[in-house]
C-alpha cells in the first residue's frame, strides 16, 4: 500500500480511534484509557437526534439532487446534440473552479430577508419569505455542492446505455415514457446508485451548508463535532463522532456497492 | 393469396440530404420467407428499421396488411424484431427478457409465464429459465433473441444480420432451424443480410439492394442464374462478366462481339437487345468446363492457368484469357483429376451458350 495512504489515511484512522478513548483534564487533551467518551456521547439525546436528522440530511440531499439531475442527465445524454453536450458538460464543471465557501455565501445573499430573490417576490406583492437559517437553505447549500457532481455521474452512464436495448423495448410495445422506467433506469443502474452515494456523502459530512446557510440549528454531525472542539477542547469526543460519521458512511458505500452491482454471486 | 401482407410503394429514406433507400418497390405475401441482401451501406437495414418504424420514410408509403404504416410508432405496431447485437435485456433473466413483449400488453404473471416457458421448450432453451443473458452462450442468446420476439404470435418477424455474432458450424445448423420453423410457424420473416449463403438457404425469394436501390427480386435460383444487373452478377456468386456488343440474333441467342471472339449467349425474355447494342456476357464459373481442346459446339476461350484456389470439394480456377482479364471457374475436385494441370498450363474453358446471359451496357 502506499505510503501516502499508510500515512493520511490509516495512521490519522488510527490515531482517532486511540484519542477516542483519551481523556480531557482541565482542558488539556490527556492520554487514558476510557470508555467515557462513547458512553456520554451514544448516551445522550442531542447525539441521538443529531445522527439521525443528518443521515436523513443527507439522505433528502441525495434523493433531491438524484431527482432534479435525471432529467437533466437525461437530456444531455439523449436529446442534444454533442455540441451543446459539450458545452453543458463544460458548464457542469466551472462551479468547482470557485471554492464552494464563496458559492455559498453568494446564496446568502439570494436567499436572506432583503435579498434577491425577496426583493424580486417585493415586486410582485409576495413575501417576504423566511429562505434562510433553515431546511431549505441548508438543501440550496448542499445541491450547490452536489448537483452539478450528480448530473455528470448520471449523465456518463445514461449515456452508456445501448440505443439497441431502448429500440427493442420500442419494438416490443413499451413507450416511451415507460421505456425509461424499465429500461433505462436498470440499465443505468450502477451510475444513478453512485451518484446518489456521491450526494449522501458529501452531504453527510459537509459543514458549510447547514452551519452558514442553516444557521446551525438544529446542528448536524459536523457542527455538533466542531462545537466539541470549541467549547472544552473536547477533542475525544469529537473523534467520537468523527468515527461515527466514518463508519456510516462505510456502510453507506458498501450498501451502495452491493445494491449497485449485485452481491457479487450472480456471476455478472 | 390476394392482397400482400406487405406493401412498400416507392419508399425513400434520407438522412439529411444523404439518401440511404432510394424509392424501393416490394411486395411481400404473408408465409414468405424474404431476405434482403447487400453490402454495407446498402440500406437493407434502413429499410427494416423503416418496417419496424424505428424510421419514418421520408417518401412513399409502407402497408401493412392495406393500413398505412409510415407514421405509426414502433410500440403501436406488431413487427418485432430480432437485432444483430441482439439487444437482450442484461439486467433480466432470459424468462423476463421473453416475458417482457407480453407483460407490455398487460397480460396476467401466470399467463406470460406459460406462454414465455412455452417458447423457451419450442426453442430448447426451457432449463436456463432462470439465468442471466450473460451467462448463455451465443447460441442459447440467439434463442432467446428468438423466443422473446415470436412470443406475441406477430405476422412477420423482422431479422437485421442475427447470425452474424455466431460460430460458422452453428450458423448452418441455425439456419435449418429458423427455415422449419418459419415453416411450421407460416410468419412472414424478413431477413437482413450481406451474407449470400445464408440468404439463399432460407429465402424463397431474394431482394437484392445496392446504393439504396433494389437490383432485383427473385428466388435463390433465378438471382444466381440470371442476375439482372451488373450489380447482380458482381454481387452474388462468382460470375465472369466480359464486356462486348451485339453483333446478331438467331433462335433465341445473342452474338456478341467481345475481345476474346464471338460469343453467344441466351437471349433474355423480356427485352432482346438491338444489333450493335453494348452488353456484357455474363457467365457464372461453375457454368465453365476446362479441357484440353476447344468444345466442338458453345463458347470457348483459350487461356494459362495463373492460379488456383482449393476450399474442399471445389475449386476455384483463374485462366488468363489475354488482355489483363481472369476467367474463374469453379468445379468439383474430381473432375480434374486428369487433366494433369499445373500453372502455365495452355487449357480451353468452354461453356453452352444457354448457361451465359446478356446484361445491357458496358
Amino acid at each position: 500500500m502506499p505510503v501516502w495512504q499508510i500515512l493520511f489515511f490509516v495512521a490519522a484512522m488510527a490515531f482517532l480511534v486511540v484519542m477516542s478513548f483519551w481523556s480531557v483534564k482541565s482542558f488539556r487533551l490527556t492520554p487514558d484509557f476510557t470508555f467515557a467518551n462513547w458512553i456520554k456521547m451514544y448516551g445522550a439525546g442531542y447525539f441521538q437526534d443529531t445522527y439521525l436528522r443528518t443521515v436523513l440530511y443527507a439522505s433528502l440531499a441525495a434523493a433531491v439532487s438524484s431527482a432534479i439531475a435525471f432529467p437533466c442527465a437525461f437530456g444531455l445524454a439523449f436529446r442534444v446534440s454533442p455540441n451543446v453536450r459539450r458545452l453543458i458538460v463544460f458548464m457542469l464543471m466551472t462551479p468547482y473552479f470557485t471554492s464552494y465557501l464563496v458559492r455559498s455565501y453568494s446564496w446568502k445573499i439570494v436567499l436572506t430577508e432583503n435579498g434577491v430573490l425577496n426583493t424580486l417576490f417585493g415586486w410582485i406583492g409576495l413575501g417576504p419569505f423566511d429562505m434562510t437559517s433553515n431546511l431549505f437553505a441548508t438543501m440550496v447549500g448542499y445541491l450547490t455542492l452536489i448537483l452539478p457532481i450528480v448530473i455528470l455521474l448520471q449523465y456518463f452512464s445514461l449515456v452508456n446505455v445501448d440505443r439497441n436495448l431502448i429500440e427493442a423495448a420500442h419494438n416490443l410495445r413499451c413507450g416511451r415514457l415507460r421505456t425509461v422506467f424499465v429500461i433505462i433506469v436498470p440499465a443505468a443502474k450502477i451510475g444513478i446508485i453512485l451518484a446518489a452515494t456521491f450526494a449522501f456523502i458529501l452531504s453527510f459530512g459537509d459543514f458549510v451548508s447547514p452551519s452558514f446557510l442553516g444557521g446551525s440549528k438544529p446542528p448536524t454531525l459536523s457542527i455538533l463535532m466542531v462545537d466539541s472542539v470549541k467549547s472544552g477542547s473536547q477533542w475525544p469526543r469529537a473523534a467520537v463522532v468523527a468515527l461515527t460519521m466514518v463508519f456510516t458512511l462505510l456502510v453507506v458505500a458498501f450498501a451502495a456497492l452491493t445494491l449497485a452491482y449485485g452481491s457479487g454471486k450472480r456471476g455478472r | 393469396m390476394g392482397e400482400p401482407l406487405l406493401i412498400l410503394d416507392g419508399v425513400s429514406k434520407l438522412y439529411g440530404d444523404v439518401p440511404a433507400v432510394r424509392g424501393i418497390d416490394l411486395r411481400i405475401d404473408a408465409g414468405e420467407f424474404v431476405a434482403i441482401m447487400g453490402p454495407s451501406g446498402c440500406g437493407k437495414t434502413t429499410t427494416l428499421r423503416m418496417l419496424a418504424g424505428l424510421e419514418t420514410p421520408s417518401d412513399g408509403e409502407i402497408r401493412l396488411r392495406g393500413r398505412r404504416m409510415n407514421e405509426v410508432k414502433p410500440w403501436d405496431r406488431d413487427t418485432p424484431m430480432v437485432w444483430q447485437s441482439l439487444a437482450l435485456f442484461p439486467f433480466m433473466s432470459v424468462l423476463k427478457n421473453v416475458e417482457f413483449g407480453l407483460k407490455m400488453r398487460g397480460l396476467g404473471a401466470a399467463e406470460r409465464e406459460r406462454r414465455a416457458m412455452g417458447w423457451l421448450e419450442r426453442l430448447h432453451i426451457a432449463a436456463y429459465r432462470d439465468r442471466q443473458v450473460s451467462q448463455l452462450s451465443g447460441g442459447e442468446r440467439q434463442r432467446v433473441a428468438l423466443a422473446r420476439a415470436l412470443v406475441t404470435e406477430p405476422e412477420i418477424l423482422l431479422l437485421d444480420e442475427p447470425m452474424s455474432a455466431l460460430d460458422a458450424h452453428l450458423v448452418v445448423h441455425m439456419q435449418s432451424e429458423l427455415k422449419q420453423l418459419q415453416e411450421q410457424l407460416g410468419i412472414t420473416f424478413c431477413y437482413v443480410t450481406h451474407n449470400q449463403s445464408e440468404a439463399f438457404a432460407m429465402a424463397d425469394r431474394v431482394v437484392i439492394m445496392s446504393q439504396g436501390r433494389v437490383q432485383q427480386i427473385g428466388s435463390p435460383r433465378e438471382v444466381y442464374r440470371t442476375p439482372a444487373t451488373r450489380f447482380v452478377a458482381e454481387f452474388v456468386g462468382a460470375n465472369n462478366i466480359l464486356p462486348g456488343r451485339v453483333r446478331a440474333l438467331s433462335d433465341g441467342l445473342v452474338e456478341v462481339e467481345t475481345a476474346f471472339g464471338c460469343l453467344r449467349a441466351k437471349a433474355p425474355a423480356d427485352d432482346t437487345p438491338e444489333v450493335g447494342r453494348d452488353v456484357s456476357l455474363v457467365v457464372s464459373a461453375d457454368r465453365v468446363v476446362l479441357g484440353r481442346e476447344a468444345a466442338a459446339e458453345g463458347n470457348s476461350l483459350p487461356g494459362t492457368l495463373i492460379g488456383e484456389e482449393f476450399v474442399g470439394a471445389v475449386v476455384t480456377l483463374y485462366l488468363d484469357i489475354g488482355r489483363e482479364t481472369e476467367l474463374r471457374v469453379q468445379t468439383q475436385q474430381h473432375n480434374l483429376d486428369d487433366l494433369d494441370l499445373a500453372r502455365g498450363t495452355r487449357l480451353v474453358a468452354s461453356w453452352r451458350p444457354e448457361h451465359s446471359v446478356i446484361l445491357p451496357e458496358g
